[in-house]
């Protein structure tokens, strides 16, 4: 038997995932009609913003356009964890009807081929969406470009993602030990909303919440500040790819744990 | 012949949550927790060679799941010790998974959108299958079967029968030393079950490879298997031939006569007459239960027909399904 290495898992996850938006493809008003909802949703979302910021010319020394860039900065980290890691919210009625059973059967890592099954394509729309929006905010902003700028972004980005990623793991795996995790993972989306905010707004409490508890305050906020405010960049700030590594492989381990303990339901 | 899986004494014990009845007795599990140990599977040991098909039987709730699962390395026994293929299934189930292949219950382990013949090709990554040996299959598979028509087909349109025999050339696809099977033919019609039992023993067959099948259908056990294992609460009740099986419990037959009069006086008659036998009558026939190693049918009926004038006979033999029923209900003595 020959190593299973990442390049294995890669020359897979691309078979997979091609299959997967090949057969997604076939069921053409379905794919047109969630592609539309997503635009929508999206443009909820926008339009919501906007009304907001006529009211209120900046919040707490925030601008619009650097609301904005935190905005579609968010939309964009969101990206990853909606196209590779959505299967996680069909996780608990796999667990709880017994259909997970059938993942721990292969020879390849439980988390890679759970995860590989499902790759949503919609999450792309929304990638354009953010770039867009980005990219208006940028040069509104007048930030002005070079190559470090770029990489800053890159890394930040990453980070991001995988704070996102990690946050929906380890609520999707709670279901390992808790029946009812719809509401923990649902609870989770709910408060990534708050990501798109400076954490500054918020009162003490909730910014040592969202920073340290759950922390989604380095989904948006905190690598934003590298770009946004580089003469007072916070500690946090610096450190917060390190977090977001740890953090993910955290997370890749409390979903393995909880797999492994997995025993099925009689059949 | 080599021994492919060892399973020495091993016991799976589960915890559960003593529940207390009603909302309130739902409220006092909240706070305070009361576990009982539940032994699901108790002290079972075995040895299966390379190339036996064995039926593993037993009631539901018997323990047959929890002991694939610990064959499967899904489950870490509590106690005892399993060798699968020379491997601890549990401690390397990576490793484990390369050499066996699951079907399992009603639930298709095949990617629900996507034809057969793409599920086989990822399945021949994730396997890691040499060209040649996947040519090989799939070529051994179209002699067996008549696979063109569910190639193309996405498995979620597919029958149930299809899915199911798609699920079992899935299984054994990366040539596996050993496939479990779990009531491969549940649900399925009358030919759909004998193709797949027919498809089940060609591959043994062909292949060496060693099958483990769970089914409560006695026709899948008669078609396929040699040996049969027993358990029930978790215990072994049985491990031997199924022919030993029969004799175990004496080789009894039926002998149904039809005779004039009244069934249960006659009965009753005939049972003075042939004490080494017990008789018994219904609406329509007397049967008279003969155990073979202490009187011959042919005596027993050349005997009666001096006294009584038969109209009508049946001679029944006990069947599989009998005897385990028998042992379901009454354990072995």
């Amino acid at each position: 038997m020959k190593k299973r290495g990442f390049h294995f898992y890669f020359r897979i996850y691309c078979k997979i995932m091609a299959q997967d938006i090949k057969s997604k493809m076939s069921y053409r008003a379905d794919f047109i009609i969630s592609t539309i909802g997503m635009i929508f949703t999206n443009i909820a979302g926008f339009i919501s913003f906007w009304i907001l910021f006529r009211n209120f010319p900046s919040i707490d020394g925030w601008t619009y356009y650097e609301m904005l860039f935190l905005y579609g900065f968010s939309l964009i980290s969101l990206t990853p964890v909606q196209c590779l890691f959505d299967n996680n919210w069909s996780l608990r009625q796999n667990v709880y009807s017994g259909d997970f059973i059938k993942y721990c059967f292969r020879p390849i890592n439980t988390f890679f081929y759970y995860q590989s099954e499902i790759f949503d394509i919609k999450g792309l729309g929304q990638l354009a969406f953010g770039i867009g929006t980005l990219i208006y905010a940028w040069c509104n902003i007048g930030l002005g470009f070079s190559a470090l700028m770029l990489l800053k972004l890159l890394v930040f980005l990453i980070t991001a993602s995988l704070i996102m990623i990690a946050l929906q793991n380890t609520a999707a795996a709670t279901c390992f030990w808790i029946q009812n995790s719809f509401y923990v993972l649902d609870l989770a989306n709910r408060f990534r909303d708050y990501a798109k905010y400076p954490i500054t707004i918020f009162s003490p409490v909730f910014r040592f919440f969202f920073t340290f508890v759950f922390p989604i305050a380095f989904i948006a906020y905190y690598p934003s500040l590298v770009l946004l405010r580089p003469d007072d960049v916070p500690v946090l700030s610096w450190i917060s790819p390190l977090f977001g590594i740890a953090f993910f492989w955290l997370s890749y381990k409390i979903w393995m744990h909880g797999a492994s303990q997995y025993s099925g339901t009689g059949s | 012949m080599s021994a492919i899986i060892e399973i020495r004494n091993i016991t799976k014990e589960f915890k559960v949550l003593n529940r207390r009845e009603g909302l309130k007795g739902s409220l006092k599990d909240l706070f305070s927790r009361d576990y009982k140990t539940v032994r699901a599977v108790d002290n079972i040991s075995m040895t299966i060679e390379q190339g036996e098909i064995v039926g593993y039987l037993g009631p539901n709730g018997a323990g047959k799941s929890t002991t694939i699962k610990m064959m499967t390395g899904v489950l870490e026994p509590t106690s005892g010790e399993i060798l699968v293929g020379g491997n601890v299934p549990y401690q390397n189930r990576t490793r484990n998974a390369q050499e066996i292949g699951v079907v399992f219950g009603q639930r298709s382990q095949l990617w629900w959108a996507l034809p057969l013949v793409e599920s086989f090709k990822i399945l021949k990554d994730i396997y890691q299958i040499p060209d040649a040996d996947y040519e090989d299959m799939l070529s051994l598979y179209r002699s067996l079967v008549d696979i063109e028509p569910l190639l193309h087909k996405p498995v979620r349109q597919m029958s149930l029968g299809q899915r199911t025999l798609s699920d079992i050339l899935a299984a054994f696809l990366h040539n596996p030393k050993i496939v479990f099977l779990d009531e491969p033919t549940i649900g399925l019609d009358v030919s759909m079950k004998s193709k797949i039992r027919t498809l089940i023993h060609a591959l043994n067959q062909k292949k060496n490879t060693t099958v483990i099948l769970t089914t409560h259908d006695m026709g899948d056990v008669d078609a396929l298997c040699h040996r049969i294992v027993i358990i029930d609460k978790g215990k072994m009740l049985y491990d031997n031939d199924i022919e030993h099986l029969k004799s175990f419990f004496g080789s009894y037959r039926t002998l149904r006569l039809r005779i004039d009069g009244d069934l249960k006086a006659q009965a009753e008659i005939i049972g003075k007459e042939i004490p080494e036998c017990s008789v018994s009558a219904d609406e329509e026939w007397i049967s008279v239960l003969v155990d073979e190693e202490k009187a011959k049918v042919i005596d027993v009926l050349a005997k009666l027909q001096k006294t009584h004038r038969i109209k009508d006979m049946q001679l029944m033999e006990i069947s599989t399904e009998e005897v385990i029923k028998k042992i379901y209900e009454e354990g072995v003595k």
